[in-house]
């Protein structure tokens, strides 16, 4: 069995129509001045929930998102080929926690941004768990897009979660395992969006997958 | 500032690419002698623009299906066989672009067909439907990087004893999106690239590319020994004035390499100051060890730079000669850098190196028995 324990867990579920001109006023006191007027909403929901938490420059961050910077993307577009720089940097994966971390000035020894769906929060707790760091952040979030949601190609929701997962047990709130079976068969896992709900109301978690059986577990 | 080295050590059973110059071996003989595959094209292809340096496959304008999988089909045609997709044997697909080129095209004639692999995961999807693989497609996406970050995590897949094999894939193709941002930041300009030249200005190519990696826990006689990864956060584009991300990640290599000799193939674009605090971190940490760029012909290739290069390192080094930094002359930033093609048989490593976005490092070293 591959463990790891959680010591912090903290999410963000705004309104389905929270515009980034909102989340700013209202989360605007957590960052910057200088930098909040730059932040998209992602960036915004990201930095509220890694709020008070302190990568170290050895711990590690898992970063999971399948439409990342959609409304950055979506802007970069509608004015192409007059092409933004700001845009596309911005648009850039993994542009969410970055914006975080560079407005910190944060180092970090290892940023994993997974870009995957079906099987993204498998793969982002599989990823936290093969860390050697002492400490592994577990980030992810999505934010609402207008015309590229219309297409099936953006969140319908904008979101955040983060979690600390620690080889230590003392203090911890929860627990992820992934105990290896050869027998396990692929089960559909939770969706991003779902994973961060169940985080939200502390659920308990099961499935199979990646070759083994997965629990997420509150203590 | 430190960067720890991951210490999981993996196997390469097999490793091939395919750039606009062929395949590995076909790369490395038009990289032997000097050739570029970059030349002056429209920014925006068929839109026309600016003319920049790109190493292009075919024309670059987004087509159905996208441009990009009939060169992903010849790729994987040189698969081992394998399971791939399965627990046992998963995919790491990393990339860059992915198919974002086709949202572009979207917004031009709103045909939904463009929207079938504009996002990470759809791209990836249509592969893993394309090429028959299994649901365990991990999707890893850090700009120019992320190649080594697949290789990282195929490493500890192996090592936790969770995969048998673990297929690395890597493409990235050049689209009217992709170089008309680069275009934007200014760095994509009329100059072709000359990386690690002390010149005036700065400028980098883009570059079609493809490549696979098979790792496995043992096997040989070439292996990825260790990884080192730093994400210094300084700023979105630009590099810690310091030069210190650069030097972590050196550094923790060569605290790996333990007595070998080794030659050095660097992440080089042609832009000024990331080549200066490039060449000189390495000439630090590995004083002496030739540094070489082959961005200077096959343009930069993106997320996929990392695997597409050390395919090339690779047959390079099974044939007993590097090539040098093509389209570069001196004066260089440092003496170490390498212009012209060596012979690899006095070496017994080669460290490998990218960096992206965001002041992120990552460099690896690749050895033989």
């Amino acid at each position: 069995m591959i463990e790891r324990y959680i010591q912090y867990v903290a999410v963000e579920r705004p309104p389905e129509l929270e515009t980034a001109a909102e989340a700013r006023v209202r989360l605007g006191a957590k960052f910057p001045r200088t930098a909040v007027r730059r932040m998209t909403h992602l960036g915004l929901l990201i930095g509220s929930v890694l709020d008070g938490q302190t990568p170290g420059p050895e711990d590690a961050l898992v970063y999971a998102t399948t439409y990342a910077e959609t409304r950055a993307l979506e802007d970069y577009l509608t004015g192409f080929p007059a092409a933004s720089p700001l845009l596309f940097q911005t648009s850039i994966h993994p542009g969410g926690v970055q914006q975080v971390l560079v407005g910190r000035q944060q180092p970090l020894a290892r940023l994993w941004p997974l870009a995957g769906r079906t099987r993204l929060v498998e793969q982002a707790l599989l990823t936290a768990l093969l860390e050697p760091a002492a400490r592994v952040f577990v980030v992810g979030g999505e934010e609402r897009g207008t015309w590229m949601l219309e297409q099936g190609m953006a969140a319908a929701r904008p979101f955040a979660f983060a979690l600390v997962a620690a080889r230590e047990a003392a203090g911890a709130i929860g627990r992820v395992a992934f105990v290896p079976d050869a027998a396990a068969k692929d089960e559909v896992p939770p969706s991003l969006e779902v994973f961060a709900d169940a985080l939200a109301r502390r659920e308990n978690i099961t499935w199979s997958g990646a070759g083994g059986n997965w629990a997420v577990t509150w203590l | 500032m430190s960067a720890s080295h991951d210490p999981f050590s993996a196997g390469l059973e097999a490793c091939a690419c395919l750039t606009p110059l062929g395949d590995e071996q076909a790369t490395l003989a038009a990289l032997l002698a000097g050739r570029s595959a970059l030349s002056l094209t429209p920014v925006l292809g068929a839109q026309g623009g600016d003319p920049v340096p790109l190493a292009l496959m075919g024309p670059m304008d987004e087509t159905q299906p996208p441009r990009w999988l009939a060169p992903l089909r010849q790729l994987a045609a040189r698969l081992p066989a394998g399971a791939w997709g399965t627990a046992r044997e998963p995919v790491i697909v990393t990339s860059s672009n992915f198919g974002v080129g086709s949202l572009y095209a979207f917004t031009r004639d709103r045909d939904p067909a463009h929207l079938t692999h504009g996002t990470p995961w759809a791209a990836a999807e249509l592969l893993r439907r394309e090429l028959g693989w299994g649901p365990q497609i991990h999707v890893l996406s850090h700009a120019c990087v992320t190649a080594h970050l697949g290789l990282a995590q195929a490493g500890r897949l192996l090592q936790a004893g969770l995969a048998d094999r673990v297929l690395v894939w890597s493409f990235d193709f050049v689209s009217p999106f992709v170089a008309g941002g680069f275009h934007s930041l200014k760095i994509l300009n009329g100059a072709m690239p000359a990386p690690y030249a002390a010149r005036e200005t700065g400028s980098i190519g883009l570059g079609d590319g493809a490549a696979f990696a098979v790792l496995a826990r043992e096997g040989g006689p070439f292996r990825l020994e260790a990884h080192a990864l730093y994400n210094e956060m300084h700023h979105f584009t630009g590099n810690q004035p310091d030069g210190g991300g650069f030097a972590a990640t050196a550094a923790a290599i060569a605290a790996r390499t333990g007595g070998r000799r080794v030659w050095v193939k660097g992440h080089g674009t042609g832009t000024l100051e990331a080549g200066r605090l490039e060449a000189e971190g390495f000439a630090r940490h590995f004083p002496g060890a030739p540094l070489v760029s082959w961005k200077g012909s096959l343009g930069h290739t993106l997320g996929s730079c990392g695997l597409v290069e050390l395919a090339v390192a690779l047959a390079a080094w099974r044939a007993g000669r590097a090539p040098g930094t093509v389209g570069t002359v001196a004066p260089t930033f440092t003496a170490e850098v390498a212009t012209e093609a060596f012979p690899t048989g006095g070496y017994d490593a080669a460290v490998l190196a990218s960096n992206a976005f965001g002041g992120a490092h990552a460099t690896m070293l690749l050895t033989h028995d």
